[in-house]
């Protein structure tokens, strides 16, 4: 035998070992430097904290958001304030409802506008500044021109008068939202796609003959999600924003369903009375999670910027 | 120069074009006409009343005529819910309140927040500067819907000092919170981006060589550097007055000040669209301008830009 099975089983074992250090791709070091920011990792931890809470919330609810305590009717101020005893963990509304239920279904509200406003932004938004850098010349200009002129409107405005007109739901929320929060992104896609499609692995892929559609979508797309991420996960705070700003005025999401500014509005509104939790929950719950949802875009661009390796 | 306004003015002009006919196409498309009342009217009644208005005509026609209204007569029309008002009255009304503390907002955010920005840059990493870092961070998440309730709160219902809403023709009492609640967030935005342009514009070389020079620095700060580190906040001027238009919605409902975005509220609470309508439009007509100008003033004062 010319080798001992002893050294051949170290030397697979080293070998094996040697598998081990694999190159760092760049989601691994992003992933690494978004471990070691400690603002972004407690705001994530808070943020689940903040989700989960708003999907296992109904079930610990003691009162569901549309009834009406009539005990506490009318002597909210004495009877309402946040109690174990009673049920009403965040006390009661006004009208007597209970304002964990509705803290609860405010937060489901306020969170999915964010994300559906962002994913819309992403889809759209990613797609369409794709299309316009890579074809570039007339098609892009012309596309490019209707960004501006779409930007430029008091978007607010035409929001509101579109949920007036139309009727204010949930869905014509996520349709005027989405309008909006393409815009951006799309423009942002655009000029990081400028820079990526005379690169060689394009132009390779163009002499191979790979369809325009398929370069698009598996060529340069997937080269962008680093910096769509990080716009995306900064559109949610800014489209959570909008809604609650609309909501507030009292032109958003329709009774009994709630929202973190229909919240916020009733609270403020009837604080004169004394009835200070009404204001401090939805405001404790708005203004923590967008807090988080900044340092978690904040951390994420850190991690994902280039010029940081 | 002139061709690169013209350029501008070849995206501002389709823009507000684009809004009018938006706004009333969504307005056409309403359900229910502004003469639908409980009580139906006789079809030849209804239909005299709006032969009158020129409703029966065919859409393209009213959006001519009410596009020739603004533009030859500054004319949007007679509100739906009130027959003794046109739309230019409640503007009229509304306009002047909302201006007046706008303006004043828009100067607060800007003077303060430059200032706090310059002054943190030039004592970086001491106490001053982590707390106009601190605030502007924690002013990004405290809009003006949070500030204002805060606002009162803090200076009415415990403190007592100010009126916590009214406008009596604009006392300076009643202009504080309503100014304090629409410029916060801005300013804390114009003060990061002040604060990183000037310490970029501190490190780079022109500044070496004026201190090598031996200029006084304070000479440096306000003679050599100021002028490059504000470009910047130039270009966010445009979005913090879009931002404080559509912020001052929420100012005049929360306040009760009687500016046009309570008008603009309450038409849209009783469905009065010609109002709402004519306030999208000249809000729309105002931020188109406003950017047009500061795109002016921009390439005007950065010479590195092409025009």
């Amino acid at each position: 035998m010319l080798l001992d099975t002893h050294d051949v089983k170290e030397l697979s074992a080293n070998l094996a070992e040697m598998d081990e250090i694999k190159g760092r791709s760049l989601w691994a070091d992003a992933r690494n430097r978004f471990k070691r920011n400690r603002a972004a990792m407690v705001s994530t931890f808070i943020l689940i904290g903040i989700v989960i809470f708003s999907f296992v919330g109904p079930y610990l609810a003691a009162w569901s958001n549309e009834e009406i305590d009539w005990s506490v009717l009318g002597k909210v101020k004495e009877l309402g304030a946040p109690s174990w005893s009673n049920g009403h963990y965040f006390g009661t509304d006004d009208l007597g409802r209970d304002l964990f239920a509705r803290v609860v279904q405010g937060t489901q509200i306020s969170l999915m506008v964010g994300v559906v406003g962002a994913l819309i932004a992403v889809l759209v938004g990613t797609t369409y500044g794709a299309v316009a850098g890579y074809f570039g010349g007339r098609i892009d200009s012309v596309m490019m021109r209707i960004v501006d002129i779409l930007i430029a409107m008091p978007f607010m405005f035409v929001l509101i008068l579109l949920l007036v007109v139309f009727g204010r739901s949930v869905f014509m929320l996520f349709v005027g939202v989405g309008l909006i929060s393409w815009l951006d992104m799309s423009r942002i896609v655009r000029g990081q796609t400028l820079t990526i499609k005379n690169k060689e692995f394009v132009e390779a892929a163009q002499a191979m003959g790979v369809s325009h559609f398929k370069i698009i979508f598996r060529h340069i797309i997937p080269n962008l999600l680093g910096v769509v991420a990080v716009f995306a996960t900064q559109l949610v705070p800014l489209m959570i924003l909008t809604e609650s700003f609309i909501s507030f005025l009292g032109l958003g999401v329709q009774e009994p369903a709630t929202s973190w500014g229909a919240l916020i509005n009733e609270g403020a509104a009837t604080m004169q009375y004394g009835t200070l939790w009404q204001l401090l929950f939805p405001l404790a719950f708005f203004i923590v999670s967008l807090f988080c949802f900044f340092f978690i875009g904040d951390g994420l661009r850190d991690a994902l910027d280039p010029k940081d390796r | 120069m002139i061709n690169f306004i013209l350029r501008r003015l070849a995206i501002a002009i389709p823009t507000l074009l684009l809004l009018i006919v938006i706004t009333f196409v969504l307005m056409y498309s309403a359900p229910g006409g502004p003469f639908t009342s409980e009580r139906p009217l006789p079809p030849q009644v209804l239909a005299n009343i709006e032969a009158k208005y020129g409703l029966n005509q065919p859409l393209w026609r009213q959006i001519v005529t009410y596009i020739w209204g603004i533009v030859t007569e500054f004319d949007f029309g007679p509100s739906f819910q009130y027959k003794d008002r046109t739309v230019n009255d409640v503007i009229a009304q509304g306009f002047p309140v909302t201006l007046t503390y706008g303006f004043l907002s828009f100067i607060v955010a800007v003077a303060v927040g430059v200032t706090l920005g310059v002054v943190a840059a030039i004592r970086q990493n001491t106490l001053i500067d982590y707390l106009a870092v601190g605030t502007s961070i924690g002013a990004q998440v405290l809009p003006n819907f949070v500030m204002a309730p805060i606002l009162v709160l803090t200076f009415t219902l415990w403190l007592g000092w100010l009126p916590g809403g009214g406008w009596e023709g604009g006392k300076i009492e009643y202009l504080i919170l309503p100014v304090i609640a629409l410029s916060t967030s801005y300013m804390a935005s114009i003060a990061r981006i002040t604060r990183s342009s000037m310490l970029e514009v501190l490190n780079s070389n022109f500044i070496r060589t004026a201190r090598a020079k031996g200029i006084p620095e304070r000479q440096i700060i306000i003679g050599h550097a100021l002028k490059p580190s504000l470009l910047p906040v130039i270009s966010y001027l445009g979005p913090t007055f879009v931002a404080m238009i559509t912020g001052s919605v929420v100012i005049d409902v929360y306040f009760s000040t009687g500016g046009i975005g309570q008008m603009f509220v309450n038409s849209a609470l009783s469905r009065d669209y010609s109002v709402m309508m004519g306030v999208t439009i000249l809000m729309g007509g105002l931020t188109i301008t406003f950017n047009l100008i500061v795109d002016i003033l921009y390439a005007w004062i950065d010479p590195k830009i092409r025009l």
